[in-house]
């Protein structure tokens, strides 16, 4: 070392000082390599567009999906030139199923399991590891769906030449029955080279919007169907209880409710004269007055962070891509993003600015039913095959909503509104069943002259509900006029289909 | 001012023999690890070319694809080792074989990937990518012996260093006027049939400037002598250079279009610039130089806009602008903890590479598929033991400016390996400069030889004792002294 003049610092420590800090940078870059070598490497891998898939898509036989018992869905053959084709049973489970196009890429479960379909799941690093002395290339894997063919089939039917949704679970298990969206499209002349083009313009161009699945990523106005979610806010939070009656709801039944100087108007239910409401017998008529009493009660924090507890504010996880439902645009200064009262107390009976998606409020029916616990919904009962990334798919408890007692009197109430002597004046569609029904229709109005969306969730079944159920109809009229007749059919035919309890 | 150097002093040759037994040790590894590579090389690429011929191979055939080329180059590290020991000097034994292998990767990879990416024609020889980049190998070899054995004293670099600078901006202006543009930087000077990327040069050029320039004024700069509200400055004549560098960096990212060079120069100055003063807030004023530069040029040039645009989401245009940066990561994620085997990887679409500059921007994203993540730091690991004994070098020299002029050659390279393998892994923006010694090309092999070269020559205990220090000149010292 030379000589160093007074208060200087010798250069050999700034040399190590360096030496430190790009040794930090060169463990930066390390755990760069690490982040898409180990914990990314499986989704790159198999992501759609590498070309080791695309190359591997041209030549493999896609694994087939079956539904619950077995029934296929989709199926592969070689056509003349030994190149893979894909065909698909029927046009009811596109939107479930999806397609695997050469030219369109893949959507629905195709894109999903796109991996395990084409023999390239279990590419992680540690499988890895092995397969470096295993050269032969993975079989394709299957799957074998909770979805039952005849019931997808019948909802589908059911929906007829309306733009809708129904949604069918097992609210035990979180398996999905149905999963219907209309107008649906012919996914095998995606598949298909020779029509792939032409028909997915006109898929494309079609106002009907035939490609969305309305019944995971619609996004609609709930209506009365969202008050299930009031109440679960209002008891949970034991801002009501199943005798909450509000003095001031017959008087403002006549001269609207007055929230921040603002009227908010509901009609008048003949029925039950100028009786202050229970719980119960609001839900029965479906006052709106009250609800929008018990949402001020709750308060609007409170009614968000319910919801969210239910999976709204969020994608939903599921085997297909889910739009988030949410209360509000979050846009507001009040308790949980509401502008402030009058949104509240809309919103808590379902016409603020929320909305929802019919997969979402099926799962408020199925947390009901399964007194208070709600399951991850799912798809996927198995991924049938043999090698690393097939075997079974067991439900899932997503988490616990609200307490078992408070979901008690919610049952109550919506069997009420189904099978009350109140309730069978708006709902008497949806028992169509012979066996205990519970439910809550909906009338999303719009605005405008238009025909409101019509809704229904609900559920069926003795002691332990079996099935529970969301319908939606695009503009379909009043909720217990047009989709609680169809949910009542479909929970009909599930009961035919797997037997009376 | 006179251009011409000193002759360099080539003393009377005696021959005294000098064992090196760890470069031995370590460049018969290297040999040991290039050859089993070569031989797995060779392998999968038959197994390969048989399943698509849908043939089965009778026997398994360990033969490298090129074994002539890989004993040229082996037999080339030998004789400079040799030569080394003749000369009987005593320089470090850890540079020659850790850039023997990094080197050898390079050469490897370089001939596995299809020939005809670049191909040179001499009349009715043409050699194609291995071949060239063997040729370029040797003689950067070359370079680094003549180097560490003729090197022995270190006056014409540090007398001339305004000749230096004078040289640099020279050919950075050449490259402004005559350079022709490839891909959409302006960075290569043809002469006749010769073309090269000066800002190779230039980095090595920079750093002997710098390290002439620090270590004069080394303990003016560290001093605080001008006070800008609570800012503590240096005399301001000395923040001259420190402006001067940042504009050149900015002019080559306008004229040029050349963001990895500039980025390059820039840190290896702000990190000498730290060598040289230990002060922190060199280093802090020139991150803020550098941010309010970036925004100006990002908002200002299209070019810089893509190159964030697409480090920032390269999926907004997967087929366009961010293809090639998908790929890469595509390559990264296939080649998993322990990589798909040499020969093995980039799978081609249409018969076409998937990452079309994997020999100059990308040799990073093919390694990393083809060795692995346990490959990938392997290398990153070399790069440093290049660093690291480069800065022992540094804080062993004698005097201040064989400490910043080692520190500088070693940095430079460490600083480039990262700029290139963290725009590669898109912790940062790509920008197109080469990979130290495994990237494609004659200029990057060469200017990395010049630095391997320059620090064993001055690894060298034995050498010449450094000239007494000058007097500092008359207006400056009146300055030191008013600072005082």
């Amino acid at each position: 070392m030379t000589s160093s003049g007074p208060g200087r610092r010798p250069i050999g420590t700034t040399i190590l000082r360096t030496g430190v800090a790009l040794a930090c940078a060169f463990a930066v870059l390390a755990g760069g390599a690490g982040w898409w070598q180990v914990v990314e490497a499986q989704r790159l891998a198999t992501s759609p567009d590498n070309p080791v898939v695309i190359a591997a898509a041209r030549r493999t036989l896609r694994g087939p999906i079956v539904d619950r018992d077995g029934r296929w869905l989709a199926r592969s053959s070689r056509d003349a030139n030994g190149e893979a084709l894909r065909e698909y049973r029927d046009p009811v489970v596109s939107h479930v199923v999806g397609y695997a196009s050469r030219q369109f890429g893949t959507a629905g479960l195709e894109r999903t399991y796109n991996p395990e379909l084409l023999g390239l799941a279990g590419a992680d690093p540690m499988g890895g590891l092995l397969d470096k002395f295993d050269p032969s290339p993975r079989e394709p894997l299957g799957l074998r769906l909770t979805l039952d063919l005849r019931l997808q089939r019948a909802a589908v039917q059911a929906l007829g030449r309306d733009r809708g949704a129904v949604v069918m679970l097992d609210p035990a298990t979180g398996e999905i029955l149905a999963l219907a969206s209309t107008p649906t499209y012919d996914a095998s002349a995606i598949a298909d080279p020779a029509t792939a083009a032409a028909t997915f313009e006109r898929l494309r161009d079609d106002d009907a919007k035939p490609l969305l699945p309305r019944a995971t990523l619609g996004r609609y106005v709930p209506g009365s169907v969202f008050k299930i979610v009031t109440l679960m806010a209002g008891l949970g939070g034991d801002a009501i209880s199943p005798a909450t009656t509000f003095p001031e709801q017959p008087d403002a039944e006549q001269d609207g409710l007055v929230v921040d100087g603002f009227p908010i108007r509901d009609g008048h239910h003949p029925q039950t004269g100028d009786r202050a409401l229970d719980l119960v017998e609001a839900t029965e008529v479906s006052c709106n007055l009250w609800f929008a009493l018990a949402g001020l009660a709750t308060g609007g924090e409170r009614l968000v962070g319910e919801a969210e507890e239910l999976g709204f504010g969020a994608a939903i996880p599921f085997d297909l891509p889910t739009a988030a439902s949410r209360v509000n645009d979050g846009s507001g200064d009040a308790p949980g993003g509401f502008s402030g009262e009058v949104e509240l107390a809309s919103a808590a009976f379902g016409q603020g600015g929320t909305f929802v998606t019919p997969l979402q409020m099926a799962l408020v029916a199925a947390t009901v039913a399964n007194d208070g616990v709600l399951m991850k919904p799912h798809l996927v009962s198995e991924v049938t095959g043999e090698g690393t990334g097939a075997g079974p798919v067991g439900p899932e408890t997503w988490r616990r909503v609200l307490a078992a007692d408070d979901a008690a009197v919610i049952q109550a109430a919506m069997r009420e509104a189904v099978e009350g002597d109140l309730g069978r004046l708006f709902t008497s569609g949806a028992k169509g069943t012979g066996v205990p029904t519970a439910g809550k229709s909906g009338t999303a109005e719009l605005g405008g002259s238009g025909e409101p969306h019509s809704w229904f969730i609900g559920y069926a079944g003795g002691q332990t509900p079996r099935i529970a159920i969301a319908v939606l109809v695009e503009q379909g009229g009043r909720g217990g006029e047009r989709a609680a007749p169809l949910a009542g059919d479909l929970m009909a035919r599930y009961f035919e289909l797997y037997g009376r309890p | 001012m006179s251009v011409a150097a000193p002759a360099l002093p080539i003393p009377a040759i005696r021959i005294r023999p000098r064992m090196r037994s760890t470069e031995l040790l370590l460049l018969a590894l290297v040999s040991v690890a290039l050859v089993a590579g070569a031989s797995s090389l060779g392998a999968t690429q038959r197994l390969l070319a048989a399943r698509t011929a849908g043939e089965t191979l009778a026997s398994l055939d360990l033969s490298p694809p090129d074994p002539r080329g890989l004993a040229v180059y082996l037999t080339a590290l030998f004789m400079v080792h040799l030569a080394f020991v003749l000369a009987g000097r005593r320089t470090d034994q850890v540079l020659l074989p850790t850039l023997a292998m990094l080197g050898g990767i390079g050469l490897l990879l370089m001939q596995r990937l299809p020939q005809d990416l670049v191909v040179q024609r001499w009349g009715d020889v043409a050699l194609g990518l291995g071949q060239l980049q063997l040729g370029w190998l040797l003689i950067a070899l070359l370079v680094i012996a003549a180097l560490a054995l003729a090197v022995r004293s270190d006056a014409w670099l540090r007398l001339y260093k305004y000749t230096w600078a004078a040289a640099g901006i020279a050919l950075l202006l050449l490259t402004f006027v005559f350079g022709s543009e490839v891909n959409g930087a302006r960075l290569t000077l043809s002469i006749g049939p010769l073309s090269g990327q000066p800002s190779e040069l230039l980095k090595v050029i920079l750093v002997v400037f710098l390290a002439g320039y620090l270590s004069e004024n080394r303990t003016l700069l560290a001093e605080e002598s001008t006070r800008i509200g609570p800012l503590r400055l240096p005399p301001i004549p000395y923040l001259a250079p420190m402006v001067a560098m940042w504009a050149i960096a900015l002019g080559i990212v306008v004229v040029q279009r050349d963001l990895g060079a500039a980025l390059l120069f820039f840190a290896v100055f702000l990190v000498l610039l730290y060598v040289a003063t230990g002060r922190p807030a060199y280093v802090a004023g020139g991150l803020l130089l550098f941010v309010a530069g970036s925004w100006v040029l990002y908002n200002l040039f299209a070019h810089v806009q893509l190159r964030v645009d697409n480090w920032l989401d390269p999926w907004a245009d997967p087929l366009g602008a961010g293809f090639q940066a998908i790929q890469a990561l595509y390559a990264f994620g296939r080649g998993g903890l322990l990589g798909v085997g040499l020969g093995a990887g980039l799978p081609t679409i249409g018969g076409r590479l998937p990452v079309p500059a994997v020999h100059t921007d990308y040799p990073l994203a093919a390694l990393g598929e083809e060795l692995g993540l346990i490959g990938l730091l392997a290398i990153l690991g070399l790069y440093l033991v290049l660093v690291i004994r480069g800065l022992r070098i540094a804080a062993a020299a004698q005097d201040d400016f064989r400490a910043i002029l080692a520190a500088g050659l070693s940095l430079v390279v460490g600083v480039q390996a990262f700029i290139i393998a963290a725009g590669n892994l898109k912790l940062i923006p790509l920008t197109g400069i080469t990979l130290p010694l495994i990237s494609y090309g004659g200029s990057s092999l060469l200017a990395n030889a010049l630095v391997v070269g320059l620090l064993l020559a001055l690894s060298d205990r034995g050498a010449e004792p450094p000239p007494p220090p000058r007097a500092p000149r008359r207006g400056l010292g009146r300055l030191r002294r008013g600072a005082a």
